[in-house]
């Protein structure tokens, strides 16, 4: 399992940089163009008044329609009339981003140690319960103001971060020390977060003034404030600064990978665990000090969830851990791509809700668009062999030999 | 993992039951005995066997794939499109009437199997053909069986959740049906039940009595030796991925249409994690098919005594109860970690001939 895994990351490590965002960028119009066939089949199921008739049967949905909105509604359509610049659909759109970085972020630390964590959602689900929990219980002793705001914020994130560090760490030190498949185990801890979190909450720290599963909320002051003059009005539920703190993070992680030792010792247990161990790593604790920075990570999402959307913690979180993953793998686990993988997906999301507003195409859509993007990115191979096909005819080396430059990248 | 470590678990565990059932016979209203009178329960048992259908379908179909070197993670979502599939089979073609003289919900199974082999056939070919990660490719499959069970369901019942239609009729055996205990187990129960119980049986057969169960083998521990003694290596991993296909297609149709009777398609799905359990319980059975079947009904059996202690009305948290199956998984994975896989599992055989 694990040589099997440090060949995995070898293959999508090795592979240069270009190579990397080709395929990235070549996946997610292989995506988009397989989404688009199954909107158009679709349609001719469902019903509607009108349609494209063709041969006797009605084809419901236009698919460049869905992904004019998709792609045009999540940046608030600039092409039509009276565009603004801070508008609902981009505020949604980075809203998103935001919270995918820290997702994203998470699922790339683990994976760049050779681990899959596939319980972002369950710590992001914990951590973001503990940063309500925190917030709400702390503004009763902290006084209301800027004082509050300042105090109040970093300590919810900071609850957030040890408690679904915590919970990262589970799996990271079940994987170190009984050799529990971390698969498995992340997935499954997914499903004892979202009990355990409705257990407490249920217990102790429901709303007594709603009927909804949720937190009380937290003061307005211990919200993620809004940058004046510049920035997207209050209602839209988005912060420049979590983005700027989110990026920041982003280029933190990156030059912990490039420029530290610990990051050094995370990269070779991923790529050659026999390796590192040789060099003095020792291979149980980078399992558990990676989960834990993954989980930390992911907690740090939930905070933010918590702490710029809703302003408390409900039981029904969206995905944002699963869609860590897509992020993740799209940017083939470069906390930089993170970025840009986080963006796309900030655009399908926001786009998703245009989707339902300016379509009748249910907007589950954009699920199936991720696990397609993931599908893709995981066959480099597929990309390859399409690419030599289509090669201009006349090329003066032998097909063979031009493969077998990628050889070393693939096998 | 030593000898030692698992003979005092089991025997630490033999002693706890020893315990339970002494401290629930000599008082019957302690938390002990209630529990006792839920596991003695009839029902309870019952439910195990129909709970245990995806899990040990899943099981077996998930030993075939990765006995042959192709660790089919996307287990879960072969479960996932082939019960909604067969829930969506059965609504069209109408349920409660006939088609061909065959009920419409054998229809729905024979849809759901279907389904099921074809997205098979796209995970087999995209590891086979294109050499993708498996285990990324596996997640794939699953992430998008999770966004198209609530995209087909709001097109077809205008909603997330599938409509409710009947489930299967329990098949009563006539005169062994009348004997005591396994009576009502094995010939007063719904069909999906007897294909559970045939399918270990046959997976067994198939993967310990037959040549292509020593290929299966081969092509997962020594894929070259398989190669050299002339049989196609692609053809062996392509047939168990899609036999994979086969046993996990009949555990969620025959979920779906002999448990559920419908399909929820937000969230989790119906399904919710079953296929992963399904992995953690081979993992657990060490690939033996019947062990898997028996390992299914440790989880089916701790899912369907949680629904026995809420039936029963005690003020326990159900969110909290309905996290034991997934605990015990975590559990269960830390004893059996070292569960040595297939050696050429999660790596594609390129033969050198070409």
């Amino acid at each position: 399992m694990r040589d099997r895994l440090a060949e995995v990351l070898d293959r999508l490590v090795g592979a240069s940089a270009l190579e990397r965002v080709l395929i990235s960028v070549a996946a997610l119009f292989a995506a988009v163009l397989v989404g688009g066939v199954l909107v158009f089949v679709s349609g001719g199921f469902a019903t509607c008044r009108t349609g494209l008739d063709l041969a006797g049967w009605t084809f419901c949905y236009n698919p460049m329609q869905v992904y004019y909105e998709l792609f045009l509604g999540a940046l608030g359509h600039p092409l039509e009339g009276g565009w603004q610049l801070t508008n609902f659909g981009l505020a949604t759109t980075l809203q998103r981003t935001t919270l995918l970085i820290f997702a994203g972020l998470s699922v790339a630390v683990a994976f760049r140690a050779g681990l899959l964590n596939i319980g972002t959602q369950g710590q992001l689900v914990v951590g973001g319960l503990a940063t309500a929990v925190t917030v709400v219980y702390a503004a009763a002793i902290v006084p209301g103001g800027f004082i509050g705001t300042v105090v109040l914020i970093p300590l919810g994130v900071f609850a957030g971060a040890v408690v679904g560090g915590f919970y990262g760490a589970i799996p990271g030190v079940l994987k170190a020390y009984g050799d529990a498949n971390e698969v498995i185990t992340t997935i499954m801890l997914n499903f004892v977060a979202t009990g355990v979190t409705a257990t407490i909450l249920s217990w102790q720290f429901q709303d007594p003034n709603s009927n909804n599963p949720q937190t009380r909320p937290v003061p307005e002051y211990a919200e993620i404030p809004n940058l004046p003059l510049i920035g997207f009005s209050g209602r839209m539920d988005f912060s420049l600064l979590a983005l700027a703190f989110a990026v920041a993070l982003m280029i933190g992680i990156a030059w912990l990978f490039a420029r530290t030792s610990f990051g050094y010792e995370l990269r070779t247990s991923g790529l050659q665990p026999e390796a590192a161990a040789y060099g003095g790593v020792d291979e149980r604790r980078m399992t558990v000090a990676s989960m834990t920075l993954s989980g930390a990570l992911g907690g740090i999402g939930g905070a933010f969830w918590v702490l710029m959307v809703h302003g408390r913690w409900l039981e029904n979180v969206p995905s944002l851990g699963f869609d860590g993953i897509a992020v993740s793998v799209l940017a083939g686990n470069s906390p930089v791509g993170v970025g840009a993988a986080a963006f796309l997906f900030g655009v399908l999301q926001s786009g998703s809700r245009s989707i339902g507003t300016g379509t009748d195409v249910p907007p589950e859509l954009v699920g199936i668009l991720s696990g397609l993007i993931i599908l893709f990115v995981a066959m480099p191979e597929f990309f390859r062999m399409l690419g030599l096909r289509f090669r201009p005819a006349g090329t003066s080396q032998p097909a063979r030999a031009d493969g077998g430059e990628g050889g070393d990248v693939d096998e | 993992m030593s000898d030692l470590v698992s003979k005092r678990t089991a025997g630490a565990a033999a002693a706890l039951t020893v315990v339970w059932i002494v401290v629930g016979l000599l008082a019957p209203d302690s938390w002990p005995g209630v529990l006792l009178s839920i596991a003695a329960s009839p029902n309870t048992h019952t439910a195990t066997l129909r709970l245990a259908v995806p899990i040990a379908l899943a099981a077996i179909g998930g030993i075939f794939a990765e006995k042959s070197g192709v660790i089919n993670i996307g287990i879960e979502g072969l479960l996932i499109v082939s019960g909604f599939s067969s829930i969506v089979a059965t609504y069209w073609l109408g349920s409660g009437s006939t088609t061909l003289g065959l009920s419409n919900h054998w229809w729905g199974l024979v849809v759901g199997v279907l389904i099921s082999v074809l997205f098979a056939l796209l995970f087999a070919v995209v590891c086979i053909e294109f050499k993708a990660d498996q285990i990324i490719a596996g997640l794939a499959v699953w992430l998008i069986a999770l966004g198209l069970a609530p995209f087909v369901s709001r097109i077809v019942f205008g909603s997330p959740n599938a409509t409710t239609m009947g489930t299967f009729k329990p098949v009563t055996v006539p005169v062994l049906s009348e004997i005591p205990i396994l009576g009502y187990l094995l010939f007063d129960t719904p069909p999906q039940v007897y294909l559970m119980l045939f399918g270990a049986v046959a997976g067994w057969y198939l993967l310990f009595r037959t040549s292509f169960g020593r290929w299966v083998v081969a092509s997962g521990e020594n894929p070259k030796a398989l190669d050299t003694a002339g049989v196609d290596v692609r053809k062996v991993r392509y047939a168990a991925v899609l036999l994979s296909g086969v046993f996990a297609g009949l555990g969620g149709a025959g979920f779906a249409l002999g448990q559920l009777g419908t399909f929820a398609g937000g969230g989790q799905t119906d399904i919710a994690g079953r296929g992963f359990i399904a992995i953690a319980t081979y993992l657990l059975a060490n690939y033996h098919p019947i062990g898997a079947l028996l390992g299914s009904f440790l989880f089916a059996g701790l899912n369907s005594m949680q629904n026995g202690l809420q039936a029963a009305g005690y003020a326990i948290p159900t969110e909290l109860i309905r996290t034991i199956p997934y605990a015990t998984v975590i559990v269960v994975l830390v004893f059996v970690g070292r569960t040595r896989l297939p050696e050429a599992a999660g790596e594609d055989y390129e033969s050198g001939e070409d």
